[in-house]
Formats: C-alpha cells, sequence, structure tokens
C-alpha cells in the first residue's frame, strides 16, 4: 500500500518525530509506515486521517494507484 | 527533544556496544573460571554476578540509545527494569541452588524447591514478555516482537529438533532442557540486530 504520509508532513514542515508525538507513536513507526515498510491498523489509519483532516483513501492508497 | 538534547543523549557515556560487549567478555570469563573449577561454592555464584552488574549500564546504555532515536517509552523502560530483575534472580537462585545441592546432597522434596529457585525468575522473564506485549501501545514496535520473538521459536524448533535426532544417534553429548530459554533469548537478540541491520 503506497501513501502520501510524507507530503503531508512535508507541507505542515513536521520532522518524523514530530508527527509521532501528534499520534502518539514511536519515530520508528512513522518512518515504517512513510516507507511503505508497515501498513498501519485501521485504528492508527483512522487517527493519522483526524490529524490531517482527510479521509483514509486521501492518504492511503492502492499499489498502482496515482500518487 | 531538541536537536543538542538529541546530541547530549547519544554522546553522553559509553554506548550499548561497548557496555554489552564488556559484559559478554565478563560472563565469558566468569564462565571459564566456573567451568576449570579453578573457583568453586559461594565464590563461584559471588563471581557470576560481578558481571551481571555490567547489565545495568548496558540497558541505561541502550536506553539512551534508544531514546535519541525516538523508541524509547515507559513500557519498554518497565519492560527492561522487569528483565534485569528477573535476570539478577536467576543467576543469585542458580548459584544458591547448584551450591546447596553439591554440598548437602538434600532429598527429593528439598531438590525440588531447589529447581525452583533459578526456575521462578525466568517464569518472571516469561511473564514480563507477555505484559511489555499487552502493555505495548505502538502496534509497529508490538509487530517488530512479535517478529522476533516468532523467529526465534522457528529456530529454537529447528535447532531442539535437529540435536535432539543427533543425540538420538550418539553424535553430539546430552544437553539439559532448560537450555531452552536462554537459546530462545540469544534467537530474539540475533532476530532483533538482522532487523536493525536490514533498517526495520
Amino acid at each position: 500500500m503506497n501513501n502520501r504520509l510524507k507530503v503531508l508532513r512535508a507541507e505542515r514542515s513536521w520532522s518524523q518525530q514530530d508527527l509521532a508525538d501528534r499520534l502518539g507513536v514511536s519515530r520508528q513507526s512513522v518512518n515504517a509506515i512513510e516507507t511503505g515498510r508497515y501498513d498501519p491498523s485501521l485504528p492508527l489509519a483512522f487517527t493519522i486521517a483526524d490529524l490531517f483532516g482527510l479521509p483514509i483513501e486521501a492518504i492511503f492508497l492502492r499499489d498502482g494507484d496515482p500518487q | 527533544m531538541t536537536a543538542t538534547e538529541t546530541d547530549a543523549a547519544t554522546t553522553s557515556g559509553r554506548g550499548p556496544v561497548f557496555w554489552g560487549a564488556m559484559f559478554v567478555t565478563a560472563m565469558i570469563g566468569a564462565g571459564a573460571l566456573n567451568v576449570s573449577n579453578a573457583i568453586e561454592g559461594p565464590a563461584a555464584t559471588i563471581l557470576m554476578i560481578v558481571p551481571m552488574i555490567l547489565l545495568l549500564p548496558f540497558v541505561k546504555a541502550a536506553e539512551r540509545r534508544s531514546a535519541a532515536k525516538g523508541c524509547m517509552n515507559p513500557v519498554i523502560m518497565r519492560y527492561n527494569r522487569r528483565m534485569l530483575l528477573a535476570s539478577f534472580g536467576y543467576v543469585l537462585g542458580l548459584g544458591i541452588a547448584i551450591t546447596l545441592w553439591k554440598q548437602f546432597e538434600p532429598p527429593a522434596p528439598v531438590s525440588f524447591a531447589l529447581a525452583l529457585l533459578p526456575t521462578l525468575p525466568t517464569f518472571f522473564m516469561i511473564w514480563a514478555m507477555g505484559r511489555y506485549l499487552v502493555e505495548e501501545t505502538d502496534e509497529y514496535l508490538r509487530f517488530q516482537t512479535i517478529r522476533a520473538a516468532l523467529m526465534s521459536l522457528g529456530m529454537v524448533l529447528a535447532v531442539g529438533l535437529f540435536y535432539g535426532f543427533l543425540e538420538v544417534f550418539k553424535l553430539v553429548p546430552h544437553i539439559e532442557a532448560y537450555w531452552v530459554l536462554p537459546v530462545w533469548a540469544m534467537g530474539l537478540g540475533l532476530a532483533q540486530l538482522w532487523m536493525k541491520v536490514r533498517g526495520e
């Protein structure tokens, strides 16, 4: 699964640690999600969507979907 | 944590690799003295505790390093404290049990109680691992720990089965069953190292 987390974070000038603190997870987790090594659970995906004020499908994309 | 604080956290004191190497070296040294019977009785138990003390700066340094990388949380710290406590209990219990058993050759009920001395701290270790998985709120860290535990379990099963058959065919000496936990713990460490090397 692809995601736009890095772009959304960069738009807000947040570091990975800033985002991790806002989500209540480790910086390692943010890095793993951003690089596509880990797909978050639905609850965490909803938390991320709420934080950015976007629907989940605007952040997480199916493989092959244009970014 | 600011960049300055991060730098300070990373650079203050010796790193976990240094303290880990010190611990392993001291353990090998103490183990060699025990195996060669150079030191026996209560002195041997005390000798094994000395390297264990090195675990304190090792854990502190590892926590400092993890905090600098943004991967430290109170659950991991609690887990580390529990494992340290259990490790000290294990070495102490093992030393006392073996010393008493060798010196007094006690009857079966007392031997049973002596066997519990090193066993109970290992039960506490298993409980601490379970509690960590229950208490960890970061799903990625929990996922990584479960992955490492499963890899380690696979290694223990593979090594145990193969060694068992080698024993049946009298190709290798007998190994006591309690080695399963240290081998599993080593496997856990190797799995975590492998994941770290792969940048996971």
